[in-house]
Formats: C-alpha cells, structure tokens, sequence
C-alpha cells in the first residue's frame, strides 16, 4: 500500500473527434461516411502527490489538465496506463471513493438554480449519508470560513457569481473529503472574489490536511497556493517541481531596475532586453541572464549615472508563460 | 432504506419548487380538467355510432382511459421532466455531477424532478377506472384486482425501461433531443384497446412496442378474461425489460466516460 494520496502513472487519452472539411458536399458525405482523426490528449503523464499537498496543475487551454483531472476524478476511462487515488482507481467509481474526494468545475453548476442553497445542500446530505451532527458542524465551519448563512435562503439565480462560487464550492465539501480537484474554481470572479477563494482553500488545507490539485488561468492563484506546480502542454508533462524552482530551471534570468538621475534617454539594448513595466514608470528593466548578472551590474554602475539599482527575480507569471511557449 | 430517504428529499424539494411557481401549477390543472372532457367526449361521440370498439363497452373504455392515463401521469410526473433535466445535464456537462455522486445514477436522473401537482391526474386516473367498471357491470375478485394492479406496475415498469433505454441512447448520439418524443408517439397507441387494430398492428402493439402491457392488459386482467400463464409472461416481461434497460444504461455510462471530453 503507498502512501501517496495521488498516484499517477504513464496515463493517456486518445479521443476519436468525428472530422470533415467545410462545405455542404463534406458535410452530406460524413453523415453517412464518418471519418475520425485520434486526439492525443494526455500522454503517459506520470507524476505523485502526497497528502496534503496543494498542487498547482497549469498549462494553456486544450494541454490535457481538465482530461486529467476527469480521470483522476473517475469521469474517463484513460486509454492507457494507471492512476490511483487514495487507494482507489478512480473510474471504478466505487462508492466509498466517491465519497471520499470531491470535483468542483467552476464553470458547471452543481446546485439547482430554482431552489436555495439551503436545500440543495439538505439533499447532499441525504446523499452523502451524512450524520446531522457531523453536517452540522461541517457547515458550522464552512460558514466560518465562507461566511454563507447570508446566502443560504436565496434560489441560487439570484446570488451573484462570487456569491455562487462559494455555494459551489460549499456544496462540494460537505462530505469532507479528502482529496479536491478544482478546476478553475475562480474563474470570472473578480479580485476580491479570487482572494477570498483562494484564502479559503488555504484555510481548508490546513484545518484538514486534504490534498488538493487545482487548475488555474489566474497565476495570482497558483503563486499564493502551490509550493509545487505541475505543468503540461500538447498532453505531455513539461515540468514537476518547486514554483520557486521554476525560474532556475525554466528562465534563468533576472530582472536589474534602475532609476537614472538624469533624463531617461539613455540607450539600455547593449546591456540585455528591456523590459515593460507598467506599475512602476519611474524605472527601467532589463532581463539579463542569471550568470551574467553581476558583469552586467558593474557594467551599468560604471557606465551611467544611476540613482537606484534593484535586482529580482522576474514575476512568475511571465516564467511560466515562457515555461508554456517553449 | 436509504434510497428511500433520498426520495422523500427529492420529494420534499420537488415540492418546495412548484410552490415558487403557483400560477403555472393552477393553470396546469385547470388545462388537465379541460383535457380530460374533450377525451370524454371523443369517446361519447364514438358511442353514438356504435355499441362496441372492439368488443369493448362504455364503461369498460372509460375504465381503459383511467389506466391510460394512469400510464400519462407516469409520463408527466417523471418522464418528461426528467428528460429535459438530463438533456440539459448532458449539454451542459452538469451530468459529470450526477455520475460523480455515491448514489446510483440512474436513480438519480428518474426522480430528480417530480411535478408534484400530477398527484391530481392520480385522483382522476383511478375515479374514472372505478366509474368505468361500475358502468360496465363486470364482475372483479380480490385477485382480479390485485392481478390487475400488478400488470399495471409492470407495464408501468416496461415504459418506464423503455424510456431508459431511450435516453441512454443520448450516452451514444450527444445530440438526441426527441428521445421522449418518440416515446409519446408510441404511447398515445395505447388510448384504444389493442383489439381495434388489425392483427399485424396489435402484435407490434402488444410486443414490439410494450405499450398496450401498460393499458389494455392490466384492464383485460380486471374484466377476467387473462389466463394466468398470460399474467406471469406479463409480469416477466415487466422484469426482463428492467433488465435491460439498466444494462443499456450500464453501457451507456462506459460510452460516456470513454467518449466525452
């Protein structure tokens, strides 16, 4: 028996999409002749997640995380290879696995639109078997943290998404489970929304000890979650490791700001790339690589009449966008 | 036990949901009222010009109503609405929910909806059979009743799996919206008894199409006129095609789960 929460190993999905080329004769044609093309979704996709964990699981629209977090979940059947979670293959779909993980899509509706919250939840309950006292102080705590009592007694049309989101995510953890996939479960809200979700599944990860695997297109929400991302595109695996290791390993660069006590006019392209940087106009930055930091530094000092010198490591953000693009 | 429980809840919320909608729960009664007189009246109509419809009097085609439309509130209550919950789950991908849930789904997507107001079509349904069988003066036992009632719940059963099958073939189509259309077609065979039809019609009737199962035959039962070797086919038939209904939507699940993205 492993320890890990998460297990995954050589996984792949092969979809067969129905193909045609435009037009009225292809589409006449394809009713009765279908041709089909395989789509490699995820391919032998490996990696482990031990209890506890918050990983973060990136990559740009169509890389094979949602294909990937319904296989773990139980929805797919992959085409090849294993996966295990908390000692269960997940597309067996037994009952106690069931109950012991949760998948929250943040662009699909768990809760009926029509009816409260409040009754939506009674019947989660029902489902999930849950004692009274048990559901009660699982609210209790999710109410805490969340702060739903307010949201409770409206049909759930009339909350706003943010308010929504919260009920979602509720709805979701009323089991307590174990392990939690989230799938962007912040996206359209705004930043405050995003915070609070995010400050919430902090919160739950340290009260519970549940290991959660979250996709994200809001790397404000990676970089406050994860110590470890796991980053894939085209369905391949491109990077398993420390966020902060990421730059090291991905772009080595850094990011030298100066602020010239004369007039900006200088020409900075012979020591490395400019830099944009909106927030802050008062300065200029170059990207120069790692090793060459300290060279290019003296270089500058010598060279111009600086007022301010910082040197950081560039946002993350625009690693792991470079990280994508490779 | 416990699925038992479940339904109760989905009772209590089905409830609560109509209650938020009181104008359109009147206007759907008021509708059914109006319903039932024009069907009463086609009958009436057919009773002046003749003295039988296929060996079937008066009263005992009104009693033939009530069980078709016992069979009609089975539709209304559940089927359709639930149908248009799982289409709608299935376009809107809220479908990955119901199957994640740790509760059998196929439970799930019968009794998530319920028109709890049907309740009246109910009332109506059986004071028509009893009405019927009054005027027709046949002479019912305990076990006619009791043979009568379990055909009813078995032909309810065999639509009931015909409609499973029936939406599970969305597991395979994506699109296949007038899955209960189809249903409703063939149902609305079952308003006449099956011996107004020509022979070749009544067998598709009676066994390609289970639907005159569900109408005629608990009725025939009621008057007397079944064998029992009959009534156990019937009841078997009632259990086989649960069956394979659960079987076809078994298989639907695995397609789902292999295809979907």
């Amino acid at each position: 028996m492993s320890t890990e929460s998460i297990f995954v190993e050589q996984l792949s999905k092969t979809y067969k999409v129905p193909e045609r080329e435009g037009g009225f004769g292809a589409a006449v044609r394809s009713f009765f002749k279908r041709k089909y093309k395989d789509v490699n979704a995820v391919q032998k996709v490996s990696f482990r997640i031990e209890p506890g964990e918050i990983v973060g699981f990136l990559g740009p629209n169509g890389a094979g995380k949602t294909t990937t977090l319904k296989m773990l979940s139980g929805l797919l059947h992959p085409t090849g290879g294993k996966a295990n979670v908390l000692g269960f293959t997940p597309w067996e779909l037994k009952p106690d696995y069931l109950r012991s993980m949760t998948l929250v899509m943040g662009q699909r509706n768990r809760l009926s639109w029509d009816i409260p919250a409040a009754d939506s939840f009674l019947l989660n309950q029902a489902i999930y078997r849950l004692p009274d006292n048990e559901y009660k102080k699982t609210y209790k705590e999710l109410d805490e943290l969340l702060e739903l009592e307010p949201l409770m007694k409206k049909p759930v049309r009339n909350l706003s998404l943010g308010e929504r989101m919260k009920c979602e995510i509720a709805a979701g953890l009323l089991h307590r489970p174990k392990v939690l996939f989230l799938d962007e479960p912040t996206i359209g809200l705004d930043i405050t929304g995003q915070a609070r979700i995010r400050e919430f599944l902090r919160e739950y990860n340290r009260r519970t000890g549940a290991t959660i695997l979250l996709t994200s297109h809001y790397m404000a929400d990676v970089t406050a979650l994860c110590e470890r991302i796991i980053i894939i595109h085209h369905g391949n695996l491109k990077y398993d490791g420390g966020i902060n290791d990421l730059s090291r390993r991905i772009a080595p660069f850094k990011l030298i700001g100066i602020r010239l006590s004369e007039a900006d006019s200088h020409d900075l392209s012979g020591y490395g790339s400019e830099v944009q940087n909106e927030e802050d106009a008062e300065k200029r930055y170059i990207r120069v690589r790692a090793d060459e930091v300290t060279r290019v530094t003296s270089r500058l000092l010598a060279d111009l009449p600086i007022h301010d010198i910082t040197i950081a490591d560039p946002p993350i953000e625009d690693v792991i966008e470079r990280a994508f693009n490779e | 036990m416990h699925y038992l429980k479940l339904l109760q809840n989905l009772l209590k919320l089905n409830i609560q949901m109509s209650l938020a909608y009181r104008a359109d729960t009147v206007v759907n009664i008021l509708l059914n009222l109006m319903w039932l007189g024009w069907e009463l009246l086609g009958l009436s109509i057919i009773f002046n010009n003749t003295e039988t419809l296929g060996g079937w009097g008066p009263g005992e085609l009104i009693a033939l109503l009530g069980v078709f439309r016992l069979v009609n509130t089975l539709m209304a209550a559940l089927i359709w609405p639930n149908t248009e919950k799982f289409n709608q789950s299935i376009r809107d991908g809220s479908m990955d929910y119901t199957l994640l849930q740790p509760v059998n789904s196929m439970f799930l997507t019968t009794f998530s909806r319920i028109t709890v107001w049907r309740i009246w079509d109910l009332v109506l349904a059986i004071i028509l059979i009893v009405v019927g069988i009054n005027m027709s003066g046949d002479i019912t036992t305990p076990l006619s009743t009791l043979t009568f009632i379990l055909l009813a719940v078995s032909g309810a059963i065999v639509i009931y799996s015909l409609w499973i099958v029936l939406i599970a073939l969305t597991f395979w189509f994506t699109k296949f919206d007038n899955n209960v259309t189809i249903l409703q077609a063939l149902l609305d065979a079952g308003r006449y008894p099956v011996t107004v039809y020509p022979v070749w019609l009544r067998i598709i009737v009676t066994f390609i199409i289970p639907i005159a199962v569900a109408t005629t035959i608990p009725l025939q039962a009621l008057r007397g006129d079944l064998e029992i070797s009959r009534v156990l086919i019937f009841i078997g038939v009632g259990i086989v095609s649960f069956w394979i209904a659960s079987n076809v939507w078994k298989a639907g699940l695995k397609r789902y789960s292999g295809a979907s993205s």
